[in-house]
Formats: C-alpha cells, sequence, structure tokens
C-alpha cells in the first residue's frame, strides 16, 4: 500500500516536471506570440486604444478575444462586422443606435460637443485602431463562422448589389442590414425592400423611425436632403 | 459552556468570519443589480453601469473568499503548531487594512478607478497595499509555524498554498503594451489560482476538518491530502493551455491544454470520495453535523461545479462554441460556490462553536441555510446553463444578433434571480446564526492549552489504512 512518503513524492515530482514542462512551453508561446499578433503593426493609436479600454474596464460588459463579461457583444472581429464608420458614429452616442435598448454607457471622450472636436475624433481613431488590430490576430479560428445558418448561408453572395449604394449607406446602414448576402444583422436584409414598401413610405420611414412606428429599434440618423434622396434611390434597385 | 478553543490568538477568526459575512452580504446586492439588468431592468445604469457592478460583485467574491482563508489559516495554524499566533496585534492591524484597501478599491470602481482586466480590477497603486498586507499575513503565519511545537503537513500545505497564492499575484501586476500578453499572463493569476494554488488551500482546510470531525487518524488523512494535491498540479498546471485555444497563441496548446485539463476532474473526483469514505470510516460522531454537511457538501458541489461543469467546456471543440458565452458565468458560478465559498462556510460553521462556547448549530437555521443555499445556487446554474446553451446555439451557431439573443433571454433571467432570492434566503439564515452565536468568549489560555482535543470535536482515533 502507498505510504505518506511515497505520496509526498509523488506530489513533489509531478509538480515539478509540469511546472518545468509549463515554464519552457511559456518560454516558448512568448516567442511566438508577436507574430500571431502582428505586434509589427500596433501603432501607437493601437497602444493609445488598447490604454482606453483597460482604464474604462470595456471588458466589464464585452468580451474580446472571448474574455471578459457577457452582456454585450463579442467585439473581436467588430470592425469586419460592422465598419469603421458605423463604430465610430455609434460610439459617439450608442444609445441612438439602439433606441430603449440595452446601454452601452456614452462616454464623454467620444463626445465631440464635451472634449472637442480634434480629441473625440482621436480616441475614436484610437479605439477603432486597437479594435481593428485584434480583429487581425491569429486566434487559431476563433470566432468561428456560424454553422446552423439557414437565412443568410443558403442567399447567394452577390456583391454587385452594393454597387451605387451611396456612401452613407455603406458605412451606415450596411452595418446592420445585409444587401446581396452580406451585412450586418441587427435590422432586416433590404434586398426586394422596394417591392415590400412605397418609396414616400420609405423616405418618411428613414427621415424619423420613431414617427412612423413609435418603439421601432431602427433607428434615426440626421442626414440632408441629398443623401436621403440617393438612399431612397438607392433601395428601388433593390 | 465554555469556549474550547485551545489558544486564545484563535479569537482572531472570528473578525476575519464577521467580515467575510458583510463582504459576502455586499456581494449579494451586486448580483442583484447584475440579475436585473439582465432582465432589462437596468435603472442603476446611470450611477452603477453593468461593468461596475460586475466587478464590484467579483471582487467581493474574491476578497471575502481570501478573508475567509486568513480566518482560517489563524484558526488552523495555532492548533496546527501548538503555540499561540505570532504577534497577533499584527494580524488586527492586517485585517483592518484588508479592509480599508477593500473599501477602497471598491469606492475606486464607482468613479471609473480601475484596470480593466477581469478579476484584475484593482489599480496597480492598491496591488502594492494589497502585497504587503498579504505579506504580512505570511509572516505571521510562517513565524507561527517556525516556532510552534511541530510542523504537520496540514500546515505545511495550507502554508505553501497561500504563499503560492501571494506569488501568483505578481504576473497579473506587469503591465503590457500587447493585449495578448495582458491576456497570457492575467490566467497565471486566474487559473492557476482556482485551479492550482488554491485547491491546495482548500485541500488543507478539508484535511484539517476532516481529522476534527471524523476522527480519523492524520497520517492517513494526509497521505491522500498529498495524492490529492498531487493530481491537481499534475493536470492543473498544463491544464492552463484550455485558455490559451483562442488567444493568439500556439495551436499545439489545444491539445496540451485539452488533455491535461480533461482530466482536472479527477482531482475534484478525487477530493469528493475521499471526504465521503473519510467521513464514511469515522461514522460520523461529531456532535457539530452541520459543519460535516457543509465539508462533504463542499467535496460534491467542487466535482459537480468545478469538475463536471468544467470538463464540460473544456475541450477545444466545445469551447470554440462556448469561449465567452453564458455557459462560462453557469461554470464560474457552481465551481466557486462549491469548492471556495463552501469551504469557508464550512470552516465558519465549524469554527463558531468552538470560538464563542455556543452550539447554535443544533437549530434549524442552521440547516435551512445549507439547503437553501445550495438548491438556490443549483437553481441558479440552471438559469446560466438555460441562457448559456441558448446563446451558443443561436447566436454563435445559428448567426443571430447577439442583443437579439439576449432579449429573448430575458426571462430565463427572471428565473435566475428567483434562484438568487433563494440563496440570499439561504445567506440570511446563515448570518443570522453566525450573529446568534454572539462574541467568542476570553479564554485563559495557561490552562487550556495543554488540554488538547475540543469537546465538540470527536477525540482522535487511529485507523488502519
Ligand atoms: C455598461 C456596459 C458597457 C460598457 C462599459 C461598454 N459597452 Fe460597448 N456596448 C454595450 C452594449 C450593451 C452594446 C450593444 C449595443 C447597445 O445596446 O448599445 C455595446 C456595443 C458596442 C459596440 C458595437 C458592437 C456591435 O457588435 O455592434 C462597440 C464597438 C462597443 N460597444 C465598444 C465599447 C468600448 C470601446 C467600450 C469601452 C470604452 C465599451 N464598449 C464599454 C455595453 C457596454
Ligand atoms: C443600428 C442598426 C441599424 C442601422 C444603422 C440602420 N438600421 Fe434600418 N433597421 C434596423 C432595425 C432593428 C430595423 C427593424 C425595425 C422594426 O422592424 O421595427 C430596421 C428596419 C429598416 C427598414 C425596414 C425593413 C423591413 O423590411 O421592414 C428599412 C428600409 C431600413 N431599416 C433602412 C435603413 C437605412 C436606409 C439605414 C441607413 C440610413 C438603416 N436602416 C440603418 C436597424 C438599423
Ligand atoms: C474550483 C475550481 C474552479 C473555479 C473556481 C473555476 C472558475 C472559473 C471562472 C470564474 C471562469 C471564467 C474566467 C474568466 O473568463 O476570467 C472559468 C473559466 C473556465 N473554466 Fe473553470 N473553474 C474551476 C475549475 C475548472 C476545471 C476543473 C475545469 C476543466 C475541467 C474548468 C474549465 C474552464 C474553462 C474551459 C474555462 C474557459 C471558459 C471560456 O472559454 O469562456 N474550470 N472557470
Ligand atoms: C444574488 C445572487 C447572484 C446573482 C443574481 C448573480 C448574478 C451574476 C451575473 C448576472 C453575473 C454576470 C454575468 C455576465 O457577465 O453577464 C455574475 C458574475 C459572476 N458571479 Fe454571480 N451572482 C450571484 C451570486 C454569486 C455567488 C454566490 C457567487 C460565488 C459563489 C458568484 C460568482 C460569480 C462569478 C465568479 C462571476 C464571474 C463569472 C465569469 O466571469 O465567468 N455570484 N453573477
Ligand atoms: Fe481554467
Amino acid at each position: 500500500m502507498l505510504t505518506k512518503s511515497q505520496a509526498k513524492a509523488f506530489f513533489l515530482g509531478g509538480t515539478a516536471l509540469c511546472g518545468v514542462a509549463f515554464l519552457l512551453l511559456t518560454l516558448d508561446t512568448l516567442a511566438q506570440m508577436p507574430a500571431r499578433s502582428n505586434q509589427d503593426a500596433m501603432s501607437e493609436e493601437v497602444v493609445r486604444g488598447h490604454m482606453i479600454w483597460n482604464k474604462n474596464n470595456c471588458m466589464g460588459c464585452h468580451t474580446i478575444l472571448g474574455e471578459g463579461a457577457y452582456y454585450a457583444p463579442e467585439l473581436t472581429q467588430v470592425v469586419e462586422r460592422r465598419g469603421k464608420e458605423w463604430i465610430a458614429a455609434f460610439l459617439e452616442d450608442p444609445e441612438s443606435f439602439y433606441p430603449g435598448r440595452r446601454k452601452m454607457i456614452k462616454y464623454d471622450f467620444y463626445d465631440p460637443a464635451i472634449v472637442g472636436a480634434e480629441e473625440a475624433a482621436r480616441n475614436k481613431a484610437d479605439t477603432i485602431a486597437f479594435l481593428e488590430w485584434v480583429g487581425n490576430i491569429d486566434t487559431n479560428g476563433f470566432p468561428a463562422e456560424p454553422d446552423l445558418v439557414q437565412g443568410a448561408a443558403t442567399q447567394e453572395i452577390d456583391p454587385t448589389k452594393l454597387e451605387g449604394a451611396p456612401e452613407m449607406f455603406r458605412n451606415i446602414c450596411f452595418g446592420c442590414h445585409q444587401v446581396g448576402g452580406q451585412g450586418g444583422n441587427v435590422g432586416p436584409a433590404l434586398d426586394g425592400v422596394s417591392e415590400r414598401f412605397e418609396e414616400d413610405y420609405l423616405r418618411q420611414w428613414i427621415a424619423d423611425p420613431q414617427a412612423v412606428k413609435p418603439g421601432t429599434t431602427m433607428p434615426k440618423f440626421p442626414m440632408d436632403e441629398a443623401t436621403l434622396d440617393a438612399i431612397v434611390q438607392y433601395l428601388q434597385t433593390l | 459552556m465554555q469556549p474550547t478553543i485551545q489558544y486564545k490568538t484563535q479569537k482572531i477568526a472570528y473578525w476575519f468570519f464577521a467580515a467575510c459575512m458583510l463582504l459576502f452580504a455586499l456581494q449579494l446586492i451586486y448580483g442583484f443589480i447584475l440579475g436585473f439588468a439582465r432582465m432589462g431592468y437596468d435603472g442603476l445604469h446611470e450611477w452603477i453601469p453593468f461593468n461596475v457592478a460586475r466587478a464590484t460583485h467579483t471582487n467581493l467574491l474574491v476578497v471575502w473568499l481570501l478573508t475567509g482563508f486568513m480566518g482560517a489559516a489563524y484558526f488552523i495554524i495555532p492548533e496546527e503548531s501548538e503555540r499561540e499566533l505570532w504577534m497577533p496585534k499584527l494580524a488586527w492591524v492586517q485585517l483592518v487594512s484588508l479592509l480599508l484597501v477593500g473599501v477602497v478599491a471598491i469606492v475606486g470602481y464607482h468613479v471609473n478607478w480601475w484596470e480593466g482586466r477581469k478579476f484584475l480590477e484593482i489599480p496597480r497603486e492598491l496591488d502594492w497595499l494589497v502585497v504587503v498586507n498579504v505579506l504580512t499575513f505570511l509572516l505571521i503565519i510562517f513565524m507561527t509555524i517556525w516556532k510552534g511545537k511541530r510542523k504537520t503537513t496540514t500546515a505545511m500545505v495550507l502554508f505553501f498554498g497561500l504563499l503560492s497564492a501571494a506569488l501568483l499575484y505578481l504576473p497579473g501586476m506587469i503591465t503590457f503594451e500587447n493585449l495578448t500578453f495582458d491576456s497570457f499572463f492575467r490566467w497565471w493569476v486566474v487559473h492557476l489560482w482556482v485551479e492550482g494554488v488554491w485547491e491546495l488551500i482548500m485541500g488543507a482546510i478539508l484535511s484539517f476538518l476532516l481529522i476534527k470531525l471524523t476522527g480519523i487518524d492524520r497520517e492517513v488523512i494526509e497521505k491522500w491530502l498529498y495524492v490529492i494535491v498531487g493530481f491537481t498540479f499534475l493536470s492543473g498546471i498544463l491544464g492552463t493551455g484550455h485558455h490559451y485555444y483562442f488567444t493568439g497563441t500556439p495551436r499545439y496548446w489545444l491539445m496540451i491544454g485539452g488533455i491535461f485539463s480533461a482530466l482536472e476532474p479527477l482531482a475534484f473526483l478525487g477530493m469528493a470520495i475521499y471526504a465521503l469514505a473519510m467521513a464514511r470510516r469515522g461514522g460520523r460522531k461529531a456532535p457539530n453535523r452541520i459543519a460535516l454537511m457543509w465539508t462533504l457538501g463542499c467535496a460534491v458541489m467542487s466535482f459537480v461545479g468545478a469538475g463536471f461543469l468544467g470538463f464540460a467546456h473544456t475541450l477545444p471543440q466545445v469551447n470554440i462554441w462556448t469561449h465567452g458565452t453564458l455557459v462560462t458565468a453557469m461554470h464560474g458560478h457552481l465551481a466557486f460556490w462549491g469548492a471556495y465559498a463552501m469551504i469557508v462556510l464550512a470552516m465558519i460553521s465549524y469554527a463558531m462553536p468552538e470560538l464563542t462556547g455556543r452550539s447554535m448549530f443544533k437549530g434549524w437555521k442552521a440547516e435551512w441555510a445549507f439547503w437553501t443555499t445550495n438548491i438556490g445556487m443549483l437553481g441558479m446554474t440552471g438559469a446560466f446553463a438555460v441562457m448559456g446553451v441558448a446563446q451558443v446555439y443561436l447566436e454563435r451557431k445559428g448567426g443571430m444578433d447577439f442583443l437579439e439573443v439576449q432579449e429573448s433571454l430575458e426571462v430565463h433571467a427572471f428565473g435566475l434571480v428567483l434562484a438568487a432570492a433563494l440563496l440570499t434566503l439561504g445567506v440570511v439564515l446563515f448570518i443570522k446564526n453566525f450573529l446568534e452565536y454572539g462574541l467568542p468568549v476570553e479564554v485563559d489560555s495557561s490552562s487550556n492549552s495543554s488540554g488538547g482535543g475540543s469537546v465538540l470535536a470527536t477525540p482522535q482515533r487511529p485507523q488502519e489504512d
């Protein structure tokens, strides 16, 4: 039968062995991580964006690389998912993008009215640079592509549908809506939208969704008449 | 009845346990803030946004557990070393300063003063104070063991567990510009604590309690203690790899982390079998049945929460889908509860009659506290499990939008809050019972220290293995 000193030897021996193996693997991992994370591409903006991230504990609501809290979206691929302009507009006033829904903090340092246009733009650019850099880390395939998709996957991807879209549409609307099988999935896909709605209705809707459908989660975007025209015209082609 | 502690300096443990109760209660309040926010009632958002409530919730958890471990050490070490604590006045200073640092940190979180890395939110300046505080604690424990009459395995395992926990705090204090390095070393603290050195602490407290409560021979208990912590480190150190799958680390971790972390449940299974076997062999003679219930409950629930539910998402093929979802929250709750909350509550249940000389463990309150907390926590685990699995299928596998999925889960968050209310009821009963014990009574240690053996625990009797 096992004696106490044998048990002790098992404990000390096993721990020493595994400890040494772990340290060796750590050395190798630390040597590989700069290349895997594109440390070369880590500009000053990226580092500042990382500091904004840490200083404000964004990880207390969000996950990044799958680590953090589960209250707000995973952000590893957010630049790819939403686009930079979308994120910049979102950070300035998160609530306007998701009226009446789960709240993100509206940070002063992103708000030109509070810290001035230059400072706010810089903080947004830093954050986005950081998020974009994170999106390029080699994560061994995380997050995985959804593999149970019916709607999106069965639809043919057709990039030509986005041709001719006004800039505002590409930068903002596309982050939440799909067109030709690509784009965000917050709102419904806009393919065939001209068959579902009259032109006038679309114009009113985009100009002020709440007026048309109180309580809707589609946000209102300030835009000039020409942009609105261009978007409505474009929607007619879908 | 006369108090039954043999060394009057053990009394300091009472105040650590009292602090524990207070911090635990506060943790639950912040838990409700999180739970209600998940139900869609985030009325406090302007003042206590989710990230503040969350950091407070988890940090209070860690602080009350550490306070409990310290109280346990101040209780156990004199008995194991057969002498009074070295410099008990310093232990008071240590308690008060620990609480001060804790309060400053928590208040700081509410005004955006922190370092946003989950579980390591304490700002760097305060980290140093924590280090000084813990060094003081370790010094007192070390000197007591050093000058003591004997150096038992239980005392040594406890000491080295506490010492390594302190050392492993240090890698968490390095600043990196590269996020992947932040993440890499964060796990040296978080993983190597809960799946490594904290298990030493837990194992040592467990064997102390088993020696006292079952009367089985120390040599037998301590032999198995070595085997179990041996398994812990054999699997747990390289098991850190289960956090290095998808964070910018090389691919070989999928293999190494997968294999070794899949073995980790063995250590918890061993712990459960060992505790149950010892209790059966000892014949459960101890009058303090509640302490035995918490002790055995801890051994079993830690296997369920850490071992079983940990295994459920530890293989890389599963983890790629569940990583960073509410599945993790499900596991986190039951693992922390079963392993660490329950061992501290077991220690308190054992120590209170000894410290105060009153046997309040006989009433219904103590028993109900055990059952309602555990059933409540299992209910919460179930609610998190439903939310987590739904999130994995709808969002991660089905490609639905994050917020849309979360909003459809609000009804389960209501279930979470209901179960949490049951847990809270149990905790209120536990605290009420704690208060009814009253303060520790003065001991005349000169007449007591030679007495040996407490009247409430069964005397030791030799056993064969
Ligand atoms: C109080 C919790 C909370 C904190 C703190 C927080 N966020 Fe958010 N964030 C959210 C929520 C909730 C959403 C989802 C959209 C919404 O409802 O506003 C979100 C959405 C986002 C998005 C868009 C994600 C997407 O997929 O559409 C980005 C980008 C973002 N947050 C960045 C940040 C940054 C950067 C910080 C730190 C400076 C931060 N967040 C801090 C809660 C939070
Ligand atoms: C933050 C995400 C978001 C952005 C950005 C956004 N939308 Fe929407 N949109 C929605 C949501 C959500 C709905 C569904 C609202 C409802 O049904 O109440 C919606 C609905 C619509 C609809 C009705 C579609 C249907 O089939 O019912 C149209 C048209 C539309 N949006 C156009 C636009 C245009 C044009 C833009 C850019 C100016 C835009 N959206 C930007 C979220 C967004
Ligand atoms: C008492 C012991 C344990 C406790 C207290 C515990 C607690 C936790 C906590 C709090 C997290 C979240 C950490 C973070 O994201 O910062 C976590 C993650 C994790 N735990 Fe444990 N755990 C324990 C044991 C185990 C065991 C034995 C296993 C495996 C068999 C395991 C597997 C995992 C995995 C795979 C994750 C990562 C989840 C993800 O990818 O999001 N845990 N654990
Ligand atoms: C009133 C009871 C409680 C409620 C309502 C509650 C609720 C919550 C919620 C909603 C979260 C955040 C999950 C997210 O990021 O979205 C959380 C985190 C956490 N809670 Fe609790 N909780 C309670 C009690 C406890 C107890 C008793 C423990 C420990 C034993 C505990 C340990 C944790 C841990 C470890 C985390 C972090 C999990 C992770 O990061 O994966 N909680 N809790
Ligand atoms: Fe782990």
